[in-house]
């Protein structure tokens, strides 16, 4: 389908299914009403076929250009029907799944994550691994010959998972190489979050949600049909999430930007602080905005995404911060004191856009990617 | 034009123009010979974007913007035929109109010069007026500023009998392709500072180590290449969905990338970036000079703001 008529169409389903799909709480809600939220949304949803766009049709999508789920995606953000980071995991988990797993695992589970039957989590970071992922020590050990094993027993702690304390499944990062193997000594596994050995802790965030948790893992037995890949290859299931996560996962988030800044124009005093601040974050909004669908017409196209997307990371973490900083120049007292759902809005976003630079590779690395490989100044 | 036969004539263009002193007499006569005009008119967008790339990146002076802005206001281009720019900063249509009269103060290019007469601007209502001046009537003197070698000129239009024509063209697109024009110059004398700095930063040698390996050096011509890259992808915005706002937003873009590799190229550049013996002071004063023309980055900032606020929504402009 043509993603213009795709777009019109879903914008006027949306506008008669409002009911439907609108969360039944004012924003922003507790993570629990927000989780409950997006779930039903999504099977609303699915049900009408609209999170089938996109997906190939082996794990029960209706096929056409993945840009079609992401204007799905940016079209909810931009009608605030659900957090575009907690619905854009979809992008960078279902993926794996269809790359990397066996077709009857993939055709099985897939489904289940589109439709808001089941939530997923990404089991990547480590206390001692946060900005170098390729030093994780998680460890997975065959039971037996690593070719013929049947079960797969994993020891150790992930941090900094995602709704981890709601989902069934998790996409997990291992050690299965040397220590010091580091990334050629990575397996990925597709874990149910529900075997014994497993145990979650929410961590509460500085916006006093719990949507990160620490994970341990203490002799969890997976099966070896639900490896990701092959041995040794996680890197690769790692390094493939990046075109989604830089592309779809980025225009959802600015579609949301967007409509926050809106938001504060149309409350902002009419002064001329406010026409300097909202003028130097929509030329911000803009920029981002471009970058992206560049991006994002080169990864239609055919071509690779690789180190250059992490200008479109910097663009997305700074301009989020600035959106975020004018909200709380323009409102005061509203970020600081206010107590109605507004005010807990835009403090709950506020606070939590300050990890936008730490988050997904922080502002250091990506300004190192950079420097190394698009300005080509040797090693660091 | 496919990318190696643009490449070709990105090329072409700036070894045309560095065969020249940098002069504009001599810039606008060897892109004449080049043909710029049927370029303008056959492929404006690929011209306009090859041409001003080209000077910003040769440090070239020329007085093309004339003929961009003619175009744009539906005139035909002719090296005989400037036009009076808004004063420094600002984007307003410089003239003003008082029956017969036609008078006003702007800037003018290097052409001012040679050209027999002038175009001036004025704001008549909802429409504009466009005079044709003889150069008789034209009072110019230099403007050489920070930047001598681009050529400006204060111009002073007074005429009482003015050849003027009430027109339903409006200022804005003539302000839109300009500013493009401009934006597409900006950005290519960022690279081109982009580019001095990051030699500089490899050959530099302190701490017995080429300066290029410092995390802090290293982090500034990134974040310079961050906001030359973001100027870049509001030019291919502003040339699939051409309108006011989109090129608005692109030379604010560019005066901003221009502004940061100021600020960072400098710094890395150091002692040597603060002599004139080094290249840089050339594409900084450029730059100093070119933001200010048809709207600086603030006032654009700032003006796209005051829509915003007006009319309480924030447009999206571009889509997938």
């Amino acid at each position: 389908m043509d993603i213009a008529v795709f777009r019109a169409r879903l914008n006027t389903w949306l506008d008669e299914h409002h009911e439907d799909v609108a969360p039944p709480f004012e924003p922003p809600g507790t993570l629990d009403e927000q989780v409950a939220q997006m779930q039903r949304m999504k099977s609303v949803l699915y049900d009408a076929g609209w999170m089938r766009y996109g997906w190939p049709e082996r794990v029960g999508g209706m096929g056409g250009s993945p840009m079609l789920r992401t204007e799905l995606g940016a079209a909810l953000a931009a009608r605030d029907l659900t957090d575009p980071g907690l619905f854009s995991l979809i992008e960078v988990l279902a993926p794996t799944l269809i790359d990397f797993a066996p077709v009857e695992l993939a055709a099985e589970f897939v489904p289940r994550l589109l439709s808001g039957a089941e939530i997923w989590c990404q089991g990547f970071s480590e206390p001692g691994s946060g900005s170098d992922l390729a030093s994780l020590s998680c460890r997975a050990e065959p039971d037996g010959d690593p070719a013929t094993a049947s079960t797969w027993i994993i020891n150790g702690q992930k941090v900094w998972t995602s709704l981890a304390n709601y989902a069934q499944r998790c996409v997990l990062l291992t050690r299965t190489g040397a220590p010091d193997s580091r990334h050629r000594g990575i397996t990925a596994f597709f874990v149910d979050m529900d075997t014994p050995g497993i145990t979650v802790a929410p961590l509460e965030m500085i916006n006093g949600l719990s949507e990160f948790a620490e994970v341990f893992f203490d002799d969890v037995a997976v099966p070896a049909d639900r490896m990701l890949g092959e041995v040794n290859r996680g890197w690769e299931v790692a390094m493939s999430i990046l075109p989604y996560e830089r592309s779809s996962c980025f225009w959802q988030l600015i579609a949301h930007l967007y409509h926050r800044l809106e938001m504060l124009v149309a409350v902002a005093p009419d002064d001329d602080r406010s026409a300097e601040v909202i003028g130097d974050a929509y030329v911000a909004l803009h920029a981002l905005r471009a970058r992206s669908r560049v991006t994002q017409h080169r990864l239609a196209s055919g071509a690779t995404l690789g180190p250059e997307t992490s200008i479109d990371k910097v663009l997305v973490a700074t301009t989020e911060q600035k959106v975020y900083d004018a909200a709380r120049r323009l409102l005061p007292g509203v970020v600081e004191l206010d107590d109605s759902a507004s005010g807990h809005l835009w403090r709950s976003e506020y606070l939590y856009s300050r990890a936008a630079t730490i988050y997904g590779g922080t502002y250091e690395i990506q300004r190192n990617i950079i420097a190394r490989r698009l300005l080509d100044l040797g090693a660091d | 034009m496919d990318a190696s036969e643009r490449a070709l004539l990105e090329q072409t263009v700036r070894d045309a123009i560095s065969s020249t002193s940098g002069g504009f007499d001599k810039v606008d006569e060897v892109l004449a010979d080049l043909g710029w005009l049927e370029m303008l008119r056959d492929e404006p967008h690929d011209a306009v974007a090859i041409v001003f790339g080209a000077l910003g990146s040769t440090n070239g002076a020329g007085s093309m913007l004339d003929d961009v802005l003619l175009a744009a206001l539906g005139m035909t281009p002719e090296p005989g035929c400037a036009v009076l720019l808004p004063p420094f900063g600002s984007s307003a249509p410089p003239a003003s109109v008082d029956g017969d009269r036609v008078f006003g103060t702007g800037l003018a290019t290097a052409r001012a010069t040679t050209a027999s007469e002038m175009v001036a601007v004025a704001v008549t209502g909802d429409a504009v007026t466009i005079a044709r001046v003889p150069m008789s009537a034209v009072n110019t003197e230099p403007a050489r500023g920070v930047d001598p070698r681009l050529g400006l000129h204060v111009a002073h239009v007074d005429v009482q009998d003015a050849d003027a024509t009430g027109d339903t063209r409006s200022w804005e697109p003539a302000l839109a392709a300009g500013r493009i024009a401009l934006a597409h110059e900006l950005a290519a004398a960022s690279r081109a500072m982009l580019e001095l700095a990051r030699t500089h930063a490899l050959e530099r040698v302190q701490f017995d180590r080429p300066i290029a390996h410092f995390q802090a050096v290293r982090h500034r011509l990134a974040e310079t290449l961050v906001a030359i890259e973001a100027c870049d992808a509001s030019l291919v915005a502003a040339a699939d969905e051409p309108g006011p706002m989109t090129a608005a937003l692109a030379k604010a873009l560019a005066g901003r990338a221009a502004r940061t590799a100021a600020t960072h190229c400098q710094q890395v550049l150091a002692g040597i970036g603060f002599t004139t013996d080094h290249p840089f002071h050339r594409f900084l004063k450029r730059t100093m000079a070119l933001d200010g023309l048809l709207g600086s980055t603030d006032a654009l900032t700032f003006d796209l703001g005051r829509e915003l606020l007006a009319t309480r929504r924030v447009p999206t402009l571009i889509e997938l």
